[in-house]
């Protein structure tokens, strides 16, 4: 059948959101003026605007699907289009308005940097890659984006390359990608094998492919073609392993945080909405891949995720680093509320996580921002992201501050703020799940309950450390000329202060259930057990305040704590598990002998070969060249010098005079004579 | 009568004197000598032979002529050896060998 050609006004508006990032992505690069700003501001508040109109009009309305043919192999026809349905025109509302207010802020953030040009037009291929990604209807068009995904944010991370420790997390982000790319590319192909299609709508949708394949005696059967039972798991287990990188989950996580290497904004921008989002919106949209078995994996990577972030940023120095490991930890928090089920609770999650982290990073950021200048101003050689030399900026940066502790709150999931909210329904959900559970199982719970205290500990005592104790390498009266970031990095603060709080999501502070988000996505299959809807917030939100009471007597109250920095929980904490040191051992060293010993085989056996095959020849060529020399030039000369001889030879008789001619006439004439008688 | 071989004897003697003489002489006259030896051992020859010819004397006749071509050629020997002088100012036979060249 020839391609449905009609596309209505949504489809267009939707390419137009995407487009509009990459326009500007081309136009920045192409003109060398330093007028990028202005336009990358322009171009992604218009797609803001346009996709808060698709937003409107999709939002629990029929979802709507375009496509156009894209390519034919074989018989098999490829569309390439546009889906839009809740979850993908939420994601374009967040990705578009989180870049937005990154604009905003990035303008006086990176006023003076150089290479400002290059930064605006990372920037918008940025957003164009995750705006595509989120649109798109085909499997084939989501990795492709992927793909751009991954390679922007390579050179977002890497954009102070001159910075070795940069450009080494740029490649370190995209290697640990490249291991998730292979993955999705996996998955892709086995679907391909078996359902010979990668549109989104077909094979994912409620009458899907998917959902109408069946698993009997071993066998996945879809229609008339079946393969091993396996393959599904595999299936599954591949997309997750692609949403494990991009999400930074347990195995592939080192990468996020190397990734503070680059610019604050870029961190705030790829913790928020888009790179690490990535992962998690591709489990939600292509859910119904997962059974059962890829369900319990990932729930339990998501929860051990979770964990060891947690525990590894309680100890952290770096302001940037600990927000990293916090994105770690809820990035867990959203996987492991996929893997129970809880689909809505986690997109819930992953949309007010945005907005508090990247609240809690423009913070920071804007810390650093003044900090920075204050050091550069006083050639005060400090390290302007340790918290340690940081302190007492709650006076001076009251913007920041404020912004901070409310983000904080919503990271923690205490009352009234949007992470109460969603974090909670993901614990709570996750009590009813377990209960439902046997075994090793009904510890989970716990672990993300332990998880989320610990939480509170480690971001309140960033926020203690920062904004209260008094400063350690900054004396206070030089301190006097610090303060809040200029003008349009607060406003984005107060902006997303305000998306930190209950009343954007739900009128209800304390029922989640009452979220029109979450009402978007009614697809949670647990068993409801009322009890916990009330028990579980109260836990959490007692133990969490009870440990911020104790960070308060740590950091503010300068109470020592049993946790020396010597001890080796300490340790393995401060130094993330040692998994780099782990991977540098298993992965780089092992490689590096395998090198070696490859070299040694070069050197020894083919270079050996080489050199034997030459020796050979060589001699072979001078025997041949003896030869040459003497026997075949021999031959040669000796004819030479045999004629002359014999030229020699009858010259004599051609002396000129005229006697010995005559004497040799008498000669041949006496000679014949004598010749004639003796025959 | 003087028998034939004696004569024989005389003119070869005289044949190998005028040989000797071409051969080994550095002065073109004397080498001129040695030829008219030569030539005149053969004449000597023809007077002898004309013993057996008394009618038509056929061996005086060309004694005779042989006399006179000898007169004639070294008439013309002597003015090539007069031009060779002029030429190259000396008549030793061993330096006029421009014509190995």
């Amino acid at each position: 059948m020839e391609v449905l050609s009609f596309i209505e006004n949504t489809g267009l508006i939707a390419l137009l959101v995407a487009i509009l990032p990459f326009f500007s992505f081309v136009f920045i690069l192409s003109s060398n003026k330093r007028k990028g700003a202005n336009f990358a501001l322009s171009t992604s508040s218009l797609s803001f605007l346009l996709s808060l109109h698709l937003f409107l009009q999709i939002w629990n309305a029929e979802p709507e699907h375009f496509q156009l043919s894209w390519f034919q192999v074989a018989k098999v026809q490829f569309f390439a289009g546009v889906l839009l349905n809740n979850l993908s025109v939420l994601m374009m509302v967040l990705v578009s308005g989180i870049s937005v207010l990154v604009h905003i802020y990035s303008r006086e953030y990176m006023k003076n940097d150089p290479n400002l040009n290059r930064y605006w037009a990372y920037l918008s291929l940025f957003c164009f890659s995750m705006i595509g990604l989120v649109i798109s209807d085909s499997l084939l068009l989501i990795y492709l984006f992927w793909e751009l995904v991954g390679f922007s944010s390579y050179l977002l991370i890497g954009f102070w390359f001159n910075k070795n420790a940069a450009s080494q997390a740029a490649k370190k982000a995209f290697i640990m990608n490249r291991i998730g790319d292979l993955g999705f590319l996996t998955g892709i192909l086995i679907i391909y094998a078996q359902f010979q299609t990668l549109d989104l709508v077909s094979l994912f949708g409620d009458k899907g492919l998917l959902s109408s394949s069946s698993t009997e005696n071993g066998l996945w059967i879809s229609g008339s073609r079946h393969m091993p039972e396996i393959w599904l798991s595999i299936a599954g287990f591949s997309f997750f392993l692609g949403a494990m990188a991009k999400s930074a989950q347990f195995p592939l996580h080192t990468w996020l945080p190397d990734a503070m290497e680059g610019p604050t904004s870029i961190s705030s921008l790829l913790h928020a909405a888009t790179m690490v989002a990535a992962g998690v919106f591709l489990i939600a949209r292509i859910y119904s891949v997962f059974d059962p078995l890829v369900l319990d994996i990932m729930v339990w990577i998501g929860a051990f995720t979770a964990f060891m972030a947690t525990t590894i940023a309680l100890t952290q120095n770096d302001i940037k680093r600990i927000l990293a490991y916090s994105t770690i930890s809820q990035l867990g928090f959203m996987v492991m509320a996929l893997g129970i089920g809880a689909y809505s609770e986690s997109i819930f999650h992953l949309i007010t996580h945005a907005f508090f982290k990247c609240l809690l990073f423009l913070a920071a950021g804007s810390v650093i921002h003044q900090l920075h200048h204050y050091s550069i101003k006083n050639r005060h050689g400090f390290d302007y992201q340790d918290i340690r030399f940081m302190g007492g900026l709650r006076k001076r940066m009251p913007f920041a501050f404020l912004g901070m502790c409310i983000a904080s709150a919503a990271l923690v999931g205490l009352p009234l703020t949007s992470g109460f909210l969603s974090k909670d329904s993901i614990l709570i959900r996750t009590f009813e799940w377990a209960a439902s559970r046997e075994g090793v199982f009904v510890i989970l719970p716990w672990i993300m309950v332990l998880t989320s205290w610990l939480t509170a500990f480690y971001i309140f005592r960033l926020v203690f450390k920062v904004f209260f104790s008094e400063s350690r390498e900054i004396k206070l009266d030089k301190l006097a000329n610090i303060n809040d970031s200029p003008g349009s990095m607060t406003y984005v603060l107060i902006i997303l202060s305000f998306f930190c709080t209950f009343i954007v999501f739900a009128l209800n502070p304390v029922s989640f259930e009452s979220s029109w988000l979450w009402k978007g996505f009614q697809l949670s299959v647990i068993k409801e057990i009322r009890f916990f809807h009330w028990l579980v917030p109260l836990i959490i939100n007692l133990g969490s305040i009870l440990l911020i009471m104790f960070a308060y007597r740590i950091y503010v109250l300068d109470k020592s704590s049993k946790l020396t920095v010597g001890s080796w929980i300490y340790q393995i904490s401060n130094r993330g598990w040692f998994f780099n040191e782990i991977y540098d051992f298993m992965f780089i060293k092992s490689v590096e002998k395998l090198a070696k010993i490859f070299y040694q085989f070069d050197r020894v056996v083919i270079d050996g070969l080489v050199i034997a095959i030459a020796t050979i020849t060589q001699l072979l060529s001078s025997i041949s060249h003896w030869f040459d020399r003497k026997v075949v030039d021999g031959l040669v000369n000796a004819t030479g010098v045999f004629s002359g001889y014999i030229g020699r030879f009858f010259r004599t008789f051609h002396s000129g005079r005229l006697q010995h001619y005559l004497i040799t006439m008498l000669l041949f004439v006496l000679s014949f004579f004598i010749l004639s008688y003796l025959i | 009568m003087i028998p034939v071989a004696h004569f024989m004897f005389i003119s070869a003697s005289l044949f190998c004197i005028g040989l000797y003489a071409v051969l080994t002489r550095r002065n073109t006259i004397q080498i001129l000598i040695g030829i008219e030896f030569m030539i005149n051992a053969a004449v000597l020859n023809f007077v002898a032979f004309g013993k057996y010819d008394k009618i038509s004397g056929g061996g005086q006749m060309f004694a005779l002529f042989a006399i006179v071509l000898a007169a004639a050629g070294v008439a013309v020997a002597l003015a090539i050896i007069l031009n060779v002088y002029r030429y190259f100012k000396s008549i030793d036979p061993t330096k006029t060998d421009t014509l190995k060249n």
